[in-house]
């Protein structure tokens, strides 16, 4: 067949699908990255893989959302944006994924709906593809944007969560299937989100059968993680049951609870008669080829702990959460209570909290109950905000049944019942004044921001603001390799560092000596395309590194001019004062006259007023910033 | 891995490396064009005498020059002191002495100088300099010799009367209207006024440069030929009053009235009409008795009329696209022409090949309104090479410029068969230029290397006001920087904060 290429309406998405000869697969790049690497994955990779990846004929490549956009600009330093317009240069055909937490976008609290519809719309410019879910299975958390999507002419994906227990039937997620169907219509791909790799091969097949049963038409999508290193074993069962997509990685970079090998998957299911349709499987192999060497330098971000965990049957916990759990119990020093935690106290939380879906921001809220529960001496003594707004329903109604009163107690206070009564209930959160935020940030940033940028910012406003601050002070560091954006330990001295920066020039940086002044102050020599550079740090790092004296801006000196304080905006020599003190000036009137490399530029006042302060005379030789002379305005 | 690059410290003292028998010609200029006047001084197996002021103590002209004297402390008024000049020969042995361009080449009282002293000096008599460079005189003449000529004034009355003067002037003509020094050229201190308000501010300013520049403070006023192209001629005459032109140059590409581009020959595709601006440019050397090398300068409108503007005594910043493309050595003919040698070539010998383009390379930000860099030390200086390219500068890795001079760095002149192959020539050459440390204005160029406008020749003097898009680019230098910077902090920390 035909491999559907990017740019089609999600009608004929939907079509190609339906009339499709064999099951498709999703390079879960994104997912790889989270569950496997604590996301660091860099684009400087996913460019290197892109060539290959874009010829395997993949259905779409999950390459943004979940946590992924604030990783991008908290520890990438990339813009989300930049990033997905890259990987589109290089990728022209493919379909580009994105994991939506509906209400929650990629974050963790809900968001008013005019940021959630701004969000998507700019997102939905690259992204075709829009994988939707609510960890508590409540259809209206998603509304927003599967209309933005539509809207913008992408495909909603939206997903039923998956999970086990008794309450976890056919029948209820049949149920959700239909409220989904009569919110978004028939054009959508259905995904099953099996995030933490729960069930068996068995169990997957059965729900897989009864959705095609009742709906023979509907594309569906299998999501599952390999934690119990059987999901190949669930997606074989998915396929043959009617799944029409599945999700895998390339192989040289899987690991325990991320996606399994894309390659296993189409080797197993091709003995079983399935065909993976479109797929290139040189170019899959290739892409693996590529970027197998640079895993050595994400080895810091892998999991603290190895192998695969079949107990996460028992814990539940998703394959996006479990490396930083795993990080998180690493510095928090509680490593040796994990089999505590993870056995005993985190499935007695989650049945005692309704046997929701274990996935964010609700395994959040499990984990870190489960942790306080298990640190803090007593169950529930200690509890966090977002577990209080769980209990006040502010995510969304309990699935199966409400915790017991003792819990709502315990979190809520003794007048628990008053507090529920008055507070309690999806929050209807008033839109932003989007307006207003944008003067803030052009504020912050001392410029005009882009949409894209505003976007960021009602994300994440005080992360966006240092991003960019970053980014203005050290450029666009996405060029730079793993082997140097995440290099430790230092480089050794004389070696020959290469990149090539964003407008395609290469350069190469040699590293020279460091030397440390008696005030501890470090000098850190490089040689930048064959030219020395100093760097310097002071010997206390609180904030990066110390800022060089420097002279005024342009900006500055004209910002000031309009107060009256006028000052040179460049070096040179003053050759005139045309004015006295107590002279009345009118905006535009000659002042002085400034002479630098044979130009004399005549300096007007920005204000009407009168000069209560000449600073400098004839024959002085200014720098940018000193002062010239002061104008006050008439009172 | 050496951390520093090391130069000689010169000494305020005189240099000298050899016994003084030859012919010896002082070079009474800095920067490029007395690097330029050295090579062919030294060519005719001359010997060259330099000129130096302290802050031009590490300027690689001393080096090259066969001796060099140390003038005075600078900046800038030593270059224009006749007598230290004067002196200077003297004691040098010099008997000739060549001015370039700017500083003291078109004052008449410098080559009045010389000639009272039985010094040769390298370009016409005193008496053409005076007429010449005396606007309202070179009009006169000009006028007598029915050249055409936009509108202009007589010299401004000092004070109010010629502030009155100026206003009624531009009443008549309508603004925009120009204020030029009398004695000014090379783009040097003209202006253009709009408005009343500006003309009574912009007088006095323009007279005080015009004094600090050319010693000289009178200025006159000229009509402005709206959105013109600046088209020149060369000319080269003998004592015998032989005269032949060497065809026209095309510098509209201006900022603030200096030139930043120059094309050889101009871009008009009337040759009819550019044969005619030849002609009229030998009738006006001849009218003025011109000799030595000189410029007749022209402004074209949009309907092609074209006005005489001035001539320039002096050899130009942009000789070197006529070079390109007659390929005759106009300083050593200057030189030749000036110790009393008939011109060796007749109008009919002269041929034009193919196309030249200089571009001046500047130490200025152009997206700072061409602020100067100077005072920055060039860390890194990589210069095109293979065929078809030439350049004309004077800095050199480790070289700091000095702030009280010109910005110019180098002049790079392409020349090619065709205007294509040039301009193709032209962006190689700019791509493979590298100059660390100051600003240029190399990114610009590249831009307009690649404009469309530039590239079909459609250009006059308002292109760049028109173009503001060449001023867009990215300043990768520093891009290097700053991700050096944040190596630098990851090989000072051991590890990437920003990525912890």
């Amino acid at each position: 067949m035909e491999r559907i290429v990017q740019g089609a309406s999600a009608a004929e998405v939907v079509k190609q699908l339906q009339n499709s000869d064999g099951y498709h697969i999703t390079n879960t790049a994104r997912d790889l990255s989270q569950s496997d690497f604590k996301n660091r994955i860099l684009l400087h990779t996913d460019l290197l893989a892109a060539d290959s990846r874009e010829r395997a004929g993949y259905f779409s490549l999950e390459i943004t959302g979940g946590a992924s956009v604030h990783v991008d600009i908290l520890r990438k330093q990339v813009d989300p944006f930049l990033k997905l317009e890259l990987l589109r240069e290089k990728m022209p055909n493919t379909m580009f994924q994105t994991l939506c937490r509906g209400v929650n976008l990629f974050g963790y609290r809900p968001y008013p709906q005019n940021v959630i519809r701004f969000t998507v719309k700019e997102f939905a410019k690259y992204v075709d593809v829009w994988r939707t879910f609510d960890f508590m299975n409540y259809i209206p958390n998603m509304q927003a944007v599967f209309e933005e999507v539509a809207k913008a002419g992408k495909l909603n994906e939206p997903c039923i969560c998956f999970s086990t227990g008794p309450e976890h039937t056919d029948a209820y997620y049949l149920a959700k299937v239909k409220e989904i169907l009569d919110v978004t219509g028939e054009d959508i791909v259905l995904c099953i989100k099996n995030h933490g790799g729960l069930g068996t091969p068995k169990r997957i097949g059965e729900l897989v059968d009864t959705i095609r049963q009742k709906y023979p038409d509907l594309p569906l999508h299998y999501h599952g993680h390999n934690t119990d290193g059987n999901d190949v074993g669930r997606i074989v069962a998915a396929v043959q049951n009617g799944a029409n997509i599945v999700d895998a990685a390339d192989a040289s970079f899987t690991g325990f609870y991320g996606p399994p090998p894309i390659l296993t998957v189409i080797q197993t299911l091709k003995d079983l008669g399935h065909n993976a349709a479109t797929i290139d499987e040189e170019a899959v192999i290739e892409t693996s080829e590529v970027i197998r060497d640079e895993r050595q330098h994400y080895e810091a971000f892998e999991s603290q702990i190895k192998g695969f965990q079949p107990t996460v049957q028992i814990h539940k916990l998703p394959g996006g959460a479990m490396g930083s759990s795993l990080e998180q119990a690493v510095k928090g020093g509680f490593l040796d209570k994990m089999p505590d935690i993870l056995h005993k106290e985190l499935p007695r939380v989650q049945k005692e909290l309704g046997n929701y879906w274990s996935v964010t921001p609700g395994s959040q809220i499990l984990w870190t109950t489960a942790v306080s529960n298990v640190q803090g001496g007593e169950r529930y003594g200690n509890p966090s905000g977002d577990l209080r707004n769980l209990l006040l329903g502010k995510y969304g109604p309990f699935p199966f049944y409400e915790p017991d009163e003792w819990i709502f107690e315990k979190v809520l206070g003794s007048d628990w019942k008053k507090v529920l009564e008055e507070e309690g209930g999806v929050e209807d959160i008033s839109d932003m004044d989007i307006d207003k935020e944008k003067e803030t940030l052009t504020e912050r940033i001392a410029e005009d921001p882009t949409d894209q940028q505003l976007v960021l910012y009602l994300q994440h406003p005080n992360d966006a603001v240092e991003f960019f601050k970053f980014e203005a002070k050290f450029g666009k560091v996405h060029v730079l390799p793993p082997s140097i954006f995440l290099k430790t330990g230092g480089f050794e001295p004389g070696e020959t560092l290469e990149f090539v920066d964003h407008t395609g020039k290469e350069h190469m940086v040699e590293v020279g000596p460091s030397n440390v002044a008696e005030d501890g102050e470090t000098s850190v020599y490089l040689y930048v395309d064959h030219h020395q550079r100093i760097y310097k740090f002071a010997p206390e790092l609180a904030d990066g590194a110390a800022a060089a004296p420097v002279a005024m801006s342009k900006e500055e000196v004209l910002d000031l001019a309009k107060a009256g304080d006028i000052r040179a905006s460049f070096s040179g020599n003053v050759c005139e004062i045309s004015v006295e003190e107590g002279q009345e000036v009118a905006v535009g009137d000659k002042v002085a006259v400034m002479e630098a490399m044979k130009m004399q530029t005549p300096i007007t006042s920005a204000i009407d007023g009168i000069v209560t302060a000449v600073s400098a005379k004839v024959g002085d030789a200014l720098q940018p910033g000193d002062k010239l002379l002061k104008v006050d305005v008439d009172e | 891995m050496l951390w520093q690059v090391p130069f000689r410290d010169f000494q305020f003292y005189s240099i000298v490396q050899g016994v003084a028998l030859k012919t010896k010609i002082l070079v009474a200029n800095r920067g490029e064009i007395a690097i330029r006047l050295i090579r062919a001084i030294q060519e005719l197996d001359y010997e060259a005498v330099a000129v130096y002021e302290s802050p031009d103590k590490d300027s690689r002209h001393i080096r090259l020059a066969n001796e060099a004297v140390w003038l005075g402390a600078g900046p800038r008024c030593d270059y224009l002191d006749i007598s230290k000049i004067i002196k200077a020969a003297k004691k040098s042995g010099a008997t000739a002495i060549h001015p370039g361009y700017g500083f003291l080449a078109e004052n008449p009282d410098f080559a009045k100088a010389c000639e009272d002293t039985g010094i040769t000096f390298i370009g016409p008599s005193s008496d053409v300099i005076t007429n010449l460079g005396n606007k309202v005189i070179a009009r006169k003449i000009m006028a007598e010799a029915g050249i055409p000529m936009v509108p202009g004034s007589d010299n401004l009355a000092a004070g109010k009367e010629g502030e009155e003067f100026a206003i009624a002037f531009a009443a008549k003509y309508k603004y925009p209207i120009m204020l030029k020094a009398t004695c000014g050229g090379g783009g040097r201190g003209i202006r253009l006024i709009e408005n009343d308000n500006q003309m009574r501010d912009e007088i006095p300013v323009a007279r005080a440069e015009a004094k600090a520049a050319f010693n000289d403070e009178r200025v006159y006023l000229e009509k402005v030929v709206i959105e013109p192209k600046h088209v020149e001629v060369q000319i080269m005459a003998d004592k015998n009053g032989k005269t032949v032109h060497l065809g026209t140059r095309d510098c509209s590409i201006q900022r603030r009235n200096q030139k930043l581009i120059e094309i050889a020959p101009s871009m008009i595709s009337d040759k009819a009409l550019l044969q005619e601006i030849c002609d009229t440019a030998v009738k006006a050397a001849k009218a003025s008795n011109y000799f030595n090398a000189g410029t007749v300068e022209f402004l074209i409108d949009k309907e092609f009329n074209y006005y005489f503007m001035e001539i320039n005594t002096r050899v130009q910043v942009e000789h070197t696209v006529t070079e390109m493309i007659t390929g005759i050595d106009i300083v050593r003919t200057q030189i030749k022409l000036a110790l009393g040698k008939p011109l060796a070539f007749c109008q009919e010998d002269v041929q034009m090949r193919g196309h030249a383009i200089e571009m001046r390379i500047n130490a200025e930000d152009p997206q700072a309104d061409f602020m100067p860099e100077g005072g920055k030390t060039v860390s890194v200086y990589r210069s095109p090479g293979g065929y078809g390219v030439r350049l004309d500068g004077f800095v050199y890795q480790g070289f700091t410029i000095p702030e009280v001079y010109d910005s110019l760095l180098v002049k790079m002149t392409v020349h090619g068969f065709s205007w294509n192959e040039t301009v193709d020539r032209l962006r190689r050459c700019l791509q493979n230029f590298v100059i660390a440390g100051p600003k240029t204005t190399i990114p610009f160029y590249l831009n307009i290397a690649k404009d469309e406008d530039f590239i079909s020749g459609n250009f006059d003097t308002s292109y760049l006001d028109k173009h503001p898009q060449l001023f867009e680019y990215d300043d990768n230098a520093n891009e290097a920087s700053k991700l050096s910077n944040l190596i630098a902090e990851i090989h000072h920390r051991g590890h990437n904060p920003y990525a912890a």
